[in-house]
């Protein structure tokens, strides 16, 4: 960890670390050199790609891809986040770095709909190559024909009635840029939910 | 015109003026009565003096007895069905496990899991059935010559399971071809699949002689987005 | 699909649509299409959706044909295929120069479903995907959880979880070995293999209550302590096993990084396993050596299974020797809202790196939950380890990485 300050000062105001993990910042242009870095200079020696994620922080936040990188001569995993611009999504592959990273951008590509620049093979993996949607992104709702059964109410999701999608993006868009968000709480009416449900979780339709 | 109190006299009569006239109708040969239900062995042997001898085997006045090729092609197949040896999920390696040593259904002549489907008579849904895959499946029981029967296991391909809520699974393997057994469980013991397998047998053997082709039976496919193009 | 050249392919209908459409649009002066007002989507717009180029590269390096080749389809119903994986398979007589494998034929989108169901919920929603593996699906989310809540299991759960994982890790080994073998040709060993899996099975089923999808890993512990049943099941099977292994020995008997993991990897020399890199669980107080085999051949693969079961065996001698007593399962709240945080939590299954990143935003279900499996990446050496082999070759090759398609999936 204090070698990653002394050889990217940068970044050392976003380093965190918990007791096996190290977590770090990088912008979008730096990504390529930086992990080229990692696994090559032998003090550092982040020979391999355990994994490669996307997260989508909402609608007027931003798409992020974490790597996460394994070393033999450091006892923790290491953390990389690069965050991305929703409106758009393209950020630089790391296949030329690690072939294995091809499925994951492939995945988060199907998935999340973020285009990795450098790819050989950017199709959908998962759905087929028709589908329009990207399935895993936060304004992606769940169809559920449950919703049409007196039985509802286990999940709000289930109920669309109870969908107040302008309030949401309103405090999601109003609210700082920094993630996690406030709590997102919203006080349900009594009468939305006749059937005796108690709470329900509204902050987050999906 | 001769007056008689015979039908079939005033049948031929009329017939004959009408074949004068040029009016003359086809009539159709006398009607045969097949019974609808399969009549029971004791039915059938009642009327040559046959009975069962203590000892096993009949002895009577025939040495042959008489009966419906069907029934008799129905008895064998109730007893051969041979499944497509076809999984989808995690129910695969249940249903492997009951056709391996432990729960061997070789016992009831099902062991010959086909790889082809056009050799197999039951087609056993293991597994969850995703938009992807219901594709190629219809195309597989398709391939399936008739008379051919199906078996959706687990509660993924009765009705989507726990995975319901999905954006890509299809809610239960009906809604895209008939199903003649469900065998509920996430997944079925072996025990579960054996026992929904004897009841499609008895299922067969209690529509013996008189099976129906499944061509206007169940929803129409129109088309899957992970058809194989 | 069939080999296009693209030149003469004919155009996706969907592609022509939304060119057609940005066109007009271009020409007229609108702005990209959003939402028509009243819908419910109104309040979003629709950014960052991105075009699909019609072919990519690596498409056309695939599907032009030189001379005398020709393509041939396997799956997604093939019996070999190890469930509905379907193969591309680019083949020059009987030599395959190029494979392209072709997922999603079970993708069931469990990672969307886990983001929508409660931390507990969560553990059930994951047992379906390496479905030979369950308790190591159960025990990367149950780690990461821990970590979020900042709760800790358990000494006596700790020790219940790493001896139903190595019990796991046994019968997924065995049925490997028994799958190669009947994807070689040879049926008696599957048999054999059934035959162990069945004892194991009721054993974790006397334990957990199911067969296959045990459910048996609770976020701070586990559902049940051992049983009596359980403990006798597993005198008797552990008397019979070693004699069932060594059976099946007598009746059967390098790669780069790739970001292979697992047996397969170690199978290629490469001593890397989680067990020992990042202890978790109570790893760090037992003892086992990591195995490895250096020819990293289907052969080798094999020695590593076998090799691995015997060290499984030699670790669930220690966990019950050492098994403490003491509760099984933490404190913790019936509807469990932990404080916003990332965790990351990674075990060896039978296959691999498992991993989970789950990220809490202080509501009842995970904002993010991500699964890496073992089989997804190993999947994508096929087309590495492929060409020059004969057609024949790729059973055995596919059987000795051991994909399971309800992990590679999702």
């Amino acid at each position: 960890m204090r070698l990653l300050v002394e050889r990217f000062p940068d970044i050392a105001r976003d380093l965190w670390t918990d007791e096996d993990t190290v977590e770090v910042q990088l912008p979008r242009d730096a990504v390529v050199e930086t992990l080229r870095t990692l696994r090559d200079e032998p003090e550092f020696g982040f020979y391999m790609l355990a994994d490669a994620a996307a997260v989508d922080y909402g609608i007027g936040h931003h798409f992020e891809v974490v790597y996460h990188l394994y070393s033999d001569r450091h006892p923790a995993w290491l953390r990389v986040r690069v965050p991305v611009d929703r409106a758009n999504p393209r950020t630089p592959s790391v296949t030329s770095l690690w072939t294995g990273a091809m499925f994951h951008e492939r995945e988060m590509y199907d998935m999340m709909g973020i285009v990795f620049e450098g790819n050989r093979d950017l199709r959908r993996i998962y759905m087929s190559p028709d589908y329009r949607s990207f399935p895993q992104r936060k304004d992606f709702l769940l169809p559920d024909d449950a919703a049409d059964s007196s039985a509802a109410g286990v999940n709000p999701l289930e109920r669309p009635e109870t969908w107040d999608l302008t309030t949401f993006s309103r405090e999601l868009t109003s609210s700082a840029a920094t993630y996690p968000p406030p709590d997102t709480q919203v006080d349900v009416p009594a009468e939305a939910y006749p059937h005796g449900q108690e709470s329900a979780d509204k902050s987050r339709p999906a | 015109m001769a007056l008689t109190n015979d039908p079939r006299e005033a049948a031929r009569g009329r017939a004959d003026e009408e074949a004068a006239q040029g009016t003359a109708l086809v009539t159709s040969p006398a009607r045969i009565e097949i019974p609808d239900s399969a009549p029971s062995d004791d039915d059938l042997l009642a009327p040559f003096g046959m009975e069962e001898h203590p000892t096993g085997g009949f002895h009577g006045l025939l040495e042959v007895i008489p009966t419906k090729a069907d029934l008799v092609i129905d008895l064998i197949r109730a007893n051969s069905l041979w499944p497509l040896l076809s999984g989808l999920s995690c129910c695969a390696i249940e249903m492997m496990s009951t056709a391996t040593s432990k729960n061997d259904i070789d016992r009831f002549g099902m062991f010959p899991f086909r790889a082809s489907p056009r050799q197999a008579d039951v087609l056993i849904v293991a597994g969850t059935l995703t938009t992807k895959m219901a594709g190629p499946l219809v195309r597989l029981w398709e391939q399936m010559p008739e008379p051919k029967w199906c078996v959706a296991m687990g509660t993924c391909t009765t009705s989507g399971g726990r995975f319901k809520r999905s954006y890509s699974v299809v809610q239960g393997v009906d809604r895209v071809m008939p199903v003649d057994v469900y065998v509920p469980g996430c997944p079925p013991r072996p025990e579960g699949l054996i026992y929904g397998l004897l009841k499609l047998r008895e299922l067969v053997m209690a529509r013996r002689g008189q099976w129906r082709t499944y061509v206007d039976r169940g929803p129409q496919r129109v088309a899957w987005e992970g058809d194989v193009r | 699909m069939t080999a296009v050249d693209p030149e003469t392919r004919i155009p996706d209908p969907i592609d022509l649509d939304r060119a057609e459409e940005a066109r007009l649009r271009a020409a007229a002066g609108l702005a990209p299409p959003s939402p028509p007002a009243g819908s419910e989507y109104a309040g979003f717009e629709l950014v960052g959706v991105p075009d699909r180029p019609l072919q990519t590269e690596r498409e056309r390096e695939m599907y032009t044909l030189e001379e005398g080749e020709m393509l041939l389809n396997m799956g997604p119903q093939h019996p070999s295929t190890h469930g509905v994986l379907r193969l591309v398979v680019k083949i020059r007589g009987e030599m395959v120069t190029d494979l392209d494998p072709v997922f999603g034929y079970l993708h069931r989108g469990i990672e969307k479903l886990c983001e929508n169901a409660t931390y507990t919920t969560v553990l059930t929603y994951v047992d379906p995907m390496d479905y030979l593996a369950s308790m190591h699906n159960e025990h990367a989310p149950a780690i990461a959880f821990e970590k979020l809540f900042g709760i800790q299991a358990p000494r006596r759960a700790e020790y219940i979880r790493a001896l139903v994982v190595e019990l796991n890790r046994v019968f997924s080994h065995g049925l490997m070995i028994g799958f190669l073998a009947l994807d070689m040709g040879g049926l008696t060993p599957i048999l054999y293999a059934f035959i162990n899996r069945d004892d194991v099975v009721e054993l974790l089923a006397a334990i957990s209550g199911q067969r296959m999808l045990f459910n048996f890993f609770r976020v701070g512990g586990v559902n049940w302590d051992v049983n009596d049943e359980f403990l006798s099941r597993l005198g008797t099977w552990h008397g019979t096993v070693m004699k069932s292994i060594g059976d099946n020995e007598k009746l059967i008997t390098e790669n780069e990084m790739y970001g292979v993991t697992g047996p397969n990897l170690r199978a290629s020399g490469v001593p890397f396993d989680v067990r020992k890199a990042h202890p978790y669980s109570i790893y760090d107080e037992l003892e086992f050596d990591v195995i490895t085999q250096q020819s990293g051949d289907v052969y080798a693969r094999y020695l590593q299974r076998i090799d691995e079961i015997k060290q499984s065996l030699h670790l669930i001698d220690q966990i019950m020797d050492k098994m403490p007593h003491g509760p099984v399962q933490a404190q913790v709240p019936g509807i469990i809202r932990p404080k916003p945080g990332r965790a990351y939590g990674a075990v060896e299954s039978p296959r691999g790196l498992y991993s989970v990143y789950a990220i809490s935003d202080g509501g009842p279900t995970p904002y993010r939950f991500r699964m890496r499996d073992p089989s997804f990446i190993s999947l994508q050496v096929m087309p590495l380890l492929m060409p020059g082999h004969l057609i024949a070759d790729t059973m055995a090759i596919m059987a000795s990485l051991d994909p399971v398609m309800g992990g590679v999936d999702k």
